[in-house]
């Protein structure tokens, strides 16, 4: 292996992960280079979870390889130093209070920073002294993000933060990431199927569908290269060599195609648009959808 | 660790000092008494020589206290199904291990304080529980036989909470939920220590056998011993086994109605049938305590194995 590990963040191998017969996960190849905000989407049971607890080594490949930071995650306290994990469902000792789970942290961590955890902590009005079990789905998930960050790590990988919060606790807890991650070289992957809130606080995006990686890059060049192309209806065997469909959908004399260009798109008979990232998110999850029912990818969807 | 430990784990340990400390009370009041009855009962039984007749007479009225004693032998299941079982189904059930297993911590060194703390918690529990029925019952193991309680004091009750702890942990790793977890601990501890009192026990060492008369005195195994099994013996000296066959009785003693005793021995005795009481003499107490209690060790030991083996190779 000739490349640099150490420069990306997240680098797989076709790394695979199977319970039973049944892949969670396969043939992920992904690279992620340091200081981005990644957002890890795909649709439900796609191995969003999966992928996330390989990478924080509580789970091991049943293929491939993976490289955090340079090194295969691994239980060794080195490794467990330089990551901070967020499950999904945000678990935490029900009976104990904020406070409790901070002095576990600093006992447990050789780089706590405590004061800086509280300070968060209590500027967002957490009562510290309430077992975490009476405290709101919010605030719940803002300790487990504290607790996170408090580690000091290198990266941050977070599972579903969000998706059992309201929309204004989402937006704060989302906020309170930016301000985490401002200035410093945190490298953060943040899983959810929440593609719209993802889009303000990411700059780089995984797609996962099927098991399988459909895109690993910056946001910029997602946008960048995806167009919406509508026209007459013709043949998408006839299509210029530039464009890769991902979606079609037809009406009885128009088409539109969600499609990944790599040239300008010379025919003038397309109306060219750009695409928000959920669309196009949105267009490789029903590309999944056919695939999966057996049909091929350029084929027509009636709608 | 030990800090989080404490910290999930308090409330478990005030209660467990508090029921320990009310025992502790119970016995040492009961036992002072006890020890005091017991001495002024030798002082007289001796100049009457009936001494041996004093066991059960001695403390009537103290039955209730008795029964508490007798019921030590499940605190070793107690300890394994509420400190061993939930150990680590609890993480499990809760989703806790993921915060647990990615902290600073390695997965083994978190795995090996809570087993250590939740063994030594075992084993003085335990310790003291056993040592305090042991002198409790000072009296009655003199009167009677160690061997009576034989799971309730010594060192075997210390081996089997360190068991019962272990087994816990090992099936709590088999599951992710506590319920079952704490169901299985109960099921398994209780086969195995069943098994192992009625089925091995008694052959640690080849028990001895004596043949005594049907009745009177002599007619009872030594004092303080085990007694295993009695049978009958022919005038022959065939051993007939415990159950009376009618066609293994001379015909003068069939005739004697039914389970009339009274007159049934007598005319056995006269036939030159015998007693023979086969029994683990009361010296062998400790050895028998040394052996059941490394045995169960040994399960431990192969049990907490199984336990690394588990968490430390689960896919969380």
């Amino acid at each position: 292996m000739n490349v640099d590990l150490g420069a990306s963040a997240i680098r797989t191998q076709g790394l695979g992960k199977r319970f039973g017969s049944n892949w969670a996960l396969e043939d992920c190849t992904i690279d992620v280079p340091r200081g981005r905000v990644t957002a890890l989407v795909g649709p439900n049971g796609a191995g969003k979870t999966t992928l996330l607890r390989l990478l924080v080594g509580l789970a091991a490949p049943s293929a491939g390889d993976a490289w955090v930071l340079g090194r295969p995650p691994v239980q060794t306290e080195d490794y467990l130093d330089s990551i901070g994990y967020l499950a999904q469902d945000v678990p935490l000792y029900r009976r104990l209070t904020a406070d409790d789970h901070l002095r576990l942290g600093a006992h447990l961590n050789r780089n706590w920073d405590d004061t800086g955890a509280r300070d968060r902590l209590k500027r967002l009005g957490i009562p510290m002294d309430r077992a975490v079990a009476k405290l709101s789905g919010g605030q719940r998930a803002q300790v487990g993000l504290g607790l996170a960050l408090a580690k000091q790590p290198q990266i941050l990988m977070l599972d579903e933060p969000v998706a059992a919060l309201d929309p204004l606790a989402r937006r704060e807890f989302l906020a309170s990431l930016t301000e985490a991650v401002a200035g410093g070289d945190l490298s953060v992957v943040l899983s959810s199927h929440l593609l719209h809130d993802l889009e303000r606080v990411c700059d780089h995006v995984i797609l996962l569908a099927s098991a399988r990686t459909q895109l690993c890059e910056e946001i910029d060049d997602v946008l960048a290269s995806h167009r919406m192309l509508v026209g007459p209806k013709r043949p998408l065997t006839g299509l210029e060599s530039s464009i890769t469909v991902i979606k079609s959908t037809s009406t009885s004399n128009q088409l539109r195609l969600v499609v990944r260009v790599d040239g300008p798109v010379l025919d003038p008979s397309w109306e060219i648009s750009e695409l928000g990232l959920e669309d196009i998110i949105l267009a490789y999850m029903g590309q999944d959808d056919l695939q999966s029912s057996g049909l091929h990818m350029v084929e027509e969807v009636a709608s | 660790m030990n800090h989080l430990i404490w910290k999930l784990h308090r409330s478990q340990a005030y209660f467990a000092m508090g029921a320990l400390a009310a025992f502790i009370v119970i016995l040492l009041v009961t036992g002072v008494v006890m020890a005091d009855d017991y001495h002024r009962f030798l002082a007289t039984c001796a100049l009457t020589q009936s001494c041996s007749a004093g066991q059960g007479q001695l403390y009537s009225g103290d039955g209730a206290i008795f029964d508490i004693v007798n019921l030590t032998i499940v605190v070793p299941l107690l300890f394994g199904l509420f400190w061993g079982a939930p150990l680590i189904a609890k993480e499990l059930e809760d989703g806790t291990h993921d915060l647990a297993w990615t902290q600073g911590v390695t997965r083994r060194r978190w795995l090996t304080s809570n087993v250590l703390w939740c063994l030594t918690a075992a084993v003085v529990w335990g310790a003291v529980i056993s040592v305090l029925v042991m002198w409790w019952r000072g009296p009655e193991n003199a009167l009677g036989s160690p061997f009576d309680a034989f799971d309730q004091q010594g060192i075997a009750p210390i081996a089997y909470a360190v068991f019962a702890v272990a087994l816990g942990i090992a099936v709590g790793s088999f599951f992710k939920r506590v319920l079952p977890a704490i169901a299985t601990t109960l099921g398994v501890f209780v086969a195995i220590r069943a098994a192992v009192g009625v089925y091995l026990r008694p052959h640690y060492v080849a028990p001895l056998v004596k043949t005594a008369s049907l009745s009177g005195p002599g007619s009872n195994p030594p004092a303080g011993s085990w007694l295993i099994s009695q049978g009958l013996v022919g005038p022959h000296g065939q051993f007939l086994g415990g159950g009376l066959v009618l066609n293994d009785l001379p015909a003068a003693c069939r005739s004697v109605p039914g389970v009339d005793k009274g007159s049934l021995i007598p005319c056995l005795t006269s036939h030159g049938f015998s007693n023979a009481l086969t029994f683990q003499p009361a010296n062998r107490f400790w050895e028998f305590q040394g052996l059941e209690s490394g045995l169960f060790l040994v399960l431990a030991a192969g049990l907490i194995v199984l336990s690394y083996r588990r968490v430390l190779g689960r896919d969380a």
